[in-house]
């Protein structure tokens, strides 16, 4: 935690004319997100050799930061009085306007995709493996990307806007010269909160899409729910249920953990570098890609 | 270049009420969500049921997978658990068998593998003779194999085999053609004025000869019936054999009484000469006794008149004198 301290003593809260830079001017305006991605872009490609160097050095930062905030998130001494109702309302505040939202969505979709397999699984004869085809499809593979894409766009990357702006305010540097830890009462909480929000709308969604997918293929009907149960036992193999569980929970963390890590970044040497919320989402992209593979090998080779 | 300016502070949105209490329900939520899946795929997966392991034998364990169904009329009753390779190199499927549907297999039970030409390998389970003994945990049976794929050309040959024969069947001047051409013949006969008749016996003359017989049977039918009827009024008649047959019986009862009464006559006089001939046995007997008595007076005379001519002076010599 000591390099955390001294990164947000050393920036913006006017600690000396050798921390100026690091302090970039880019960033605190508040310009279009259009805006920032061409500057993004732009400033990647020409960045050249350094940034890929940078790039390659930071996914260590990220994994650093991701260990201290989960020993954080374990331990019980995080949650006292104050970071309990720190956690509650960013739990609370960060899910609750974005459920509904997403349950709605994920059922419209589900039930367009479910309708389109099982017309095409009819017209082949291929009825009976309908269900297994709906549940891998989306239960397995499309639904936790889903709602992973849909926490960081509407949580996570917000959020690591929102704690760029507040350490561009010099906000940390007060907690932090008043005795606070802003890492345990803002990153955790934040963190905790986003793999939370991807768990839930996951959870959620699967449920619904399963239960669409019973009444699609069986219809309204309770006689077929034996069946309907033994279907889902072949799918749902010990082996099959581990990567699921395992691919959730690293998309709730790789969601949740890289914009928060692009905001420790943000505020050292190489913040100029380009656009934080920008570099933010292009690893997120890459790290929920990775993960979608290696758990698609897992479960299909 | 502008200096960095800071922003204003974001305005943090209302905290509503309870919010921890809501934050813990959500919480919760997602607990018994995982939990509850957790659970339900257990069940799902047969973790909550006590099984008996069957152990299928097959020479070949492709298309079979851990987790497929092993199924009985239709309804699965058992799970594939592990498939390995025996010691005999034949491939050992282990399958579990819920306690609950095991009654459906029998000792005498049969066990299929059948692979489709398109989808998946299905074990099916056959039970003819449900009484039989129920199927022992840790069973060990020989799985037959049906595989579609591979029967095609068996199924290829077999057929053109039976399409030669029905060539064969169906040619000209077979034998099948020509029974069907008598069995024209024989309905055509059969629709003829002379019917089945003529078509049994093989002509119409022959049919009509016996239609004559017939009508000739049943004009003498017809004379037998008036023979008959005079025979019973002779016989039976007011004037009839049988009223003089009765008179002659009773004249017959007469004369029998007559003789009964002679017999009866003569048994009287056998008794008498029965009682004569006893009167002559013993009359015989003392005629015995008679000549006895006569026989030994004889004896002694004729000892008499030896000794008397012993010792009589002019007795002979008698004395025999060899030359």
């Amino acid at each position: 935690m000591h390099w955390f301290s001294e990164s947000y003593m050393t920036d913006g809260a006017g600690a000396g004319p050798a921390a100026a830079p690091a302090y970039h001017p880019r960033m605190p305006k508040r310009t279009s997100t259009l805006r920032q991605l061409q500057d993004g872009l732009g400033e990647i490609g020409r960045s050249g050799l350094r940034s890929s160097i940078g790039w390659s050095t930071s996914w260590w930062h990220v994994v650093k930061v991701g260990a201290l905030i989960l020993v954080l998130a374990l331990s019980p001494s995080t949650y006292d009085r104050a970071n309990r109702g720190a956690l509650a309302r960013h739990l609370y505040l960060g899910i609750m306007p974005i459920l509904p939202w997403f349950a709605l969505l994920s059922a419209v979709i589900s039930v367009v995709l479910i309708r389109i397999v099982v017309v095409t699984a009819l017209s082949y004869g291929l009825s009976q493996y309908a269900l297994e085809m709906v549940i891998r499809v989306l239960v397995l593979e499309l639904i936790p990307l889903t709602a992973a894409l849909f926490v960081a766009l509407q949580i996570t990357v917000p959020s690591g806007a929102a704690l760029i702006r507040m350490h561009a305010r010099g906000e940390f540097a007060t907690l932090l010269r008043a005795g606070g830890d802003p890492l345990r009462h803002e990153l955790m909480p934040r963190v905790v909160a986003g793999v939370f929000a991807v768990l839930m709308l996951a959870a959620v969604s699967c449920l619904i899409a399963t239960l669409l997918a019973y009444a699609a293929v069986y219809g309204f009907t309770l006689g077929a729910f034996a069946g309907f149960t033994r279907a889902m036992g072949q799918i749902f193999d010990p082996g099959v249920t581990l990567i699921l569980a395992l691919k959730t929970l690293f998309f709730g963390l790789a969601v949740a953990l890289i914009p928060v890590a692009a905001f420790l970044r943000a505020g050292g040497p190489r913040a100029a570098s380009g656009s934080p919320e920008l570099d933010s989402l292009v690893r997120l992209f890459a790290a929920i890609l990775v993960i979608e593979v290696v758990s698609l090998v897992g479960n299909y080779s | 270049m502008d200096e960095p300016s800071p922003s204003p502070p974001d305005a943090p949105p209302p905290t509503p009420a309870h919010l921890e209490f809501k934050a813990g329900l959500l919480l919760l939520v997602l607990v018994l969500l995982v939990a509850g899946a957790g659970l339900y795929l257990s069940y799902a997966r047969g973790a909550f049921d006590s099984t008996q392991r069957l152990v299928l034998v097959a020479e070949d364990s492709e298309g079979v997978a851990v987790g497929m169904d092993m199924t009985f009329a239709g309804f699965p009753i058992g799970r594939v658990r592990r498939i390995e390779l025996g010691p005999d190199g034949n491939a050992r499927i282990i399958i579990d068998v819920p306690v609950k549907d095991a009654h459906w297999l029998r000792t005498s039970s049969v066990f299929a593998m059948q692979r489709g030409v398109v989808g998946n390998t299905n074990i099916r389970a056959y039970s003819g003779v449900l009484s039989d003994p129920p199927l022992p945990d840790g069973a060990e049976r020989t799985v037959l194999r049906g595989d579609a794929a591979a029967e095609i050309p068996q199924l290829m040959a077999q057929a053109r085999q039976l399409l030669s024969n029905l060539n064969a069947i169906s040619a000209e001047g077979s034998a099948i053609n020509e029974s069907l051409t008598n069995l024209k013949t024989f309905s055509a006969k059969l629709n003829a004025p002379g019917g089945a008749i003529g078509a049994l016996l093989g002509g119409d003359a022959q049919a009509a000869k016996l239609v004559a017989t017939l009508d000739r049977t049943n004009a003498l039918l017809a004379r037998l019936d008036g023979l008959a009827a005079k025979a019973d009024t002779q016989v039976f008649g007011s004037d009839g054999v049988m009223r003089d047959a009765r008179a002659t019986i009773q004249q017959l009862n007469g004369v029998l009484g007559d003789a009964r009464t002679s017999l009866q006559k003569v048994d009287a006089v056998l008794d008498e000469a029965k009682a004569v001939g006893a009167n002559a046995r013993v009359a015989t007997t003392d005629l015995g006794t008679l000549r006895a008595e006569v026989e030994t007076s004889l004896r002694n005379i004729d000892q008499l008149i030896g000794e008397v001519n012993r010792k009589w002076p002019f007795a002979r010599d008698t004395e025999l004198k060899l030359p």
